[in-house]
This record gives structure tokens, C-alpha cells and sequence, in this order.
């Protein structure tokens, strides 16, 4: 019933959204910082960014590891499917989500390097910029992924 | 300092000629290997499809990482005196993203 890609794919899906989960504390956190913990919201902020950079730099390869393991499966089938079904637009945005996510994934030693010491000034604007393009990166990837796999369902075809 | 604090400082420049390298190898076919899927099989260079698609991604991130890796390792020894900018590492794999924009903006316009 299930085949190994199938497993494969749930899990590189549920290891997104917990990279998601990271990379927004995060991003939150270094965006638009708190002092206090009042409100859900201001809790949210109110993080110690840093202590996120580790989890999302293992969430991140994990998960690129295992979307390009399953990567060959979506090129022999579901791909050739788009295609025929000429959704150009839905096989652009997959074809965005991989450019992106391999720049993203070199960018993860001096994303480490910026958030080694988050006291530091003179890194803070490659820190936030940095975790900033990881986190749309991130989101894009993982929508763009969603759509892509719920593609018949989606689109009524 | 030392050769750990060295490297660190190189990885912004890892980044910028990763994205570089990477963009490069994908819009000239400069991919180091290709992969078809359907037959499981992997040849050098850029090939064209054989009974099934091909695949020119993980080529084009190994021709990005030989580039990255040797970029690197030439700036080693000039980073111990001066530090190389910040920016490097963020803005040009930025730049090399929105360029990726353009590339594949066919896909949205047909």
C-alpha cells in the first residue's frame, strides 16, 4: 500500500513543517525582538533566537537529504504528469523551490558563523538578512512542495 | 589565529561562489554529472534524455560545491589578515536567486 517513497515523502513533509516552526521562531525573534513575554504574541518574540540556529540547521539538511532522495520518483512520474497536463506554472514553482533550497543549504556554514555570537553588531545585518532569505526560503519551499504533491486535488484534474 | 577561526571566515565566501558556480553550471550546462532516474544510471557532464527524463540537478550542486571548495581553499590564507565582507554571503546568493526569477520566468508565461 505504502511504498518507501510514500513514507519517505510524509516524513520529509512533517520534518518541513517542524523546520518551518524553527526557522519562524526564529526569524520572529531577530525581526522584531521583545524584552517581555505579555501576550502570546510578544511570548513568540520574546526567544532566545541563537538557541533555534543549531535545530534549524540539521532540520534543514535532513530534509533536503530526503527531498532529494525522493527527487527521482517526482521526475519519472508526477513531473511527466504536470507536464502533460501542461501546468507549466505548478512545474516553475517546483523548479524555483530546488534553486532556492540548494543556495540555501550553502548558505548554512555562514548562517552558523552570523549567529555564533547574536550579541555581535557588526554581524547583525547578515544575520538578519541571512535568516530572513532562509525563512522565505523555507515557506516557499514548502508550499510550493505542498501544491506540487495535492496537484490532482488541487487543480480538479 | 587559527585554522578553525580561518575556515569559519571563508564560509561567506563558500556561499556567494556556491550560488555563483551553481547558477552558472545550470544556465551554461556546465553540470559535473547527469542522472536518469528511470535507469538508474549517472554520466558526466550534461546528457541528453535516454528512455526517460534526465536529471542535471545534483551535477549542477556538485559543479557548485567543486567551485565553492576551491574558492575557499585559494582565500584561506588572504582571510587571516583581513576578514572578507559580510555581505558576500547573503547578498550574492540574493542576487542569484531573484536571477533565477528571470531564468524560469517562461514557466509562468506560456
Amino acid at each position: 500500500m505504502f511504498t518507501l517513497v510514500t513514507v519517505l515523502l510524509i516524513l520529509h513533509g512533517l520534518l518541513a513543517v517542524a523546520l518551518m516552526g524553527v526557522v519562524s521562531h526564529q526569524a520572529f525573534a531577530v525581526l522584531f525582538p521583545a524584552r517581555s513575554s505579555g501576550g502570546f504574541v510578544t511570548a513568540y518574540r520574546a526567544v532566545s533566537a541563537a538557541r533555534f540556529t543549531n535545530a534549524t540547521i540539521v532540520l534543514y539538511v535532513i530534509t533536503f537529504v530526503l527531498g532529494g532522495w525522493i527527487y527521482p520518483a517526482y521526475r519519472v512520474s508526477a513531473r511527466i504528469w504536470i507536464e502533460t497536463a501542461r501546468l507549466w506554472p505548478i512545474s516553475g514553482m517546483f523548479e524555483m523551490k530546488e534553486q532556492a533550497l540548494a543556495i540555501g543549504l550553502a548558505m548554512l556554514p555562514f548562517y552558523w558563523l552570523v549567529w555564533k555570537d547574536p550579541r555581535d553588531e557588526e554581524t547583525r545585518t547578515a544575520r538578519v538578512a541571512t535568516t530572513s532569505m532562509l525563512l522565505v526560503i523555507v515557506w516557499y519551499s514548502f508550499i510550493a512542495g505542498h501544491v506540487v504533491n495535492n496537484v490532482r486535488g488541487l487543480l480538479g484534474q | 589565529m587559527s585554522l578553525t577561526q580561518n575556515i569559519t571566515r571563508v564560509f561567506g565566501i563558500f556561499a556567494a561562489v556556491f550560488a555563483i558556480a551553481y547558477t552558472i553550471a545550470f544556465e551554461w550546462h556546465w553540470e559535473l554529472f547527469s542522472y536518469h532516474p528511470r535507469l538508474g544510471e549517472f554520466g558526466w557532464g550534461r546528457q541528453p534524455s535516454r528512455q526517460g527524463p534526465v536529471m542535471h540537478w545534483y551535477g549542477s550542486m556538485a559543479t557548485g560545491l567543486v567551485a565553492a571548495l576551491v574558492a575557499s581553499a585559494i582565500a584561506l590564507p588572504f582571510v587571516q589578515k583581513k576578514a572578507p565582507p559580510l555581505w558576500l554571503g547573503w547578498a550574492v546568493p540574493l542576487v542569484c536567486i531573484v536571477s533565477w526569477m528571470w531564468f524560469l520566468r517562461t514557466f509562468f508565461l506560456r
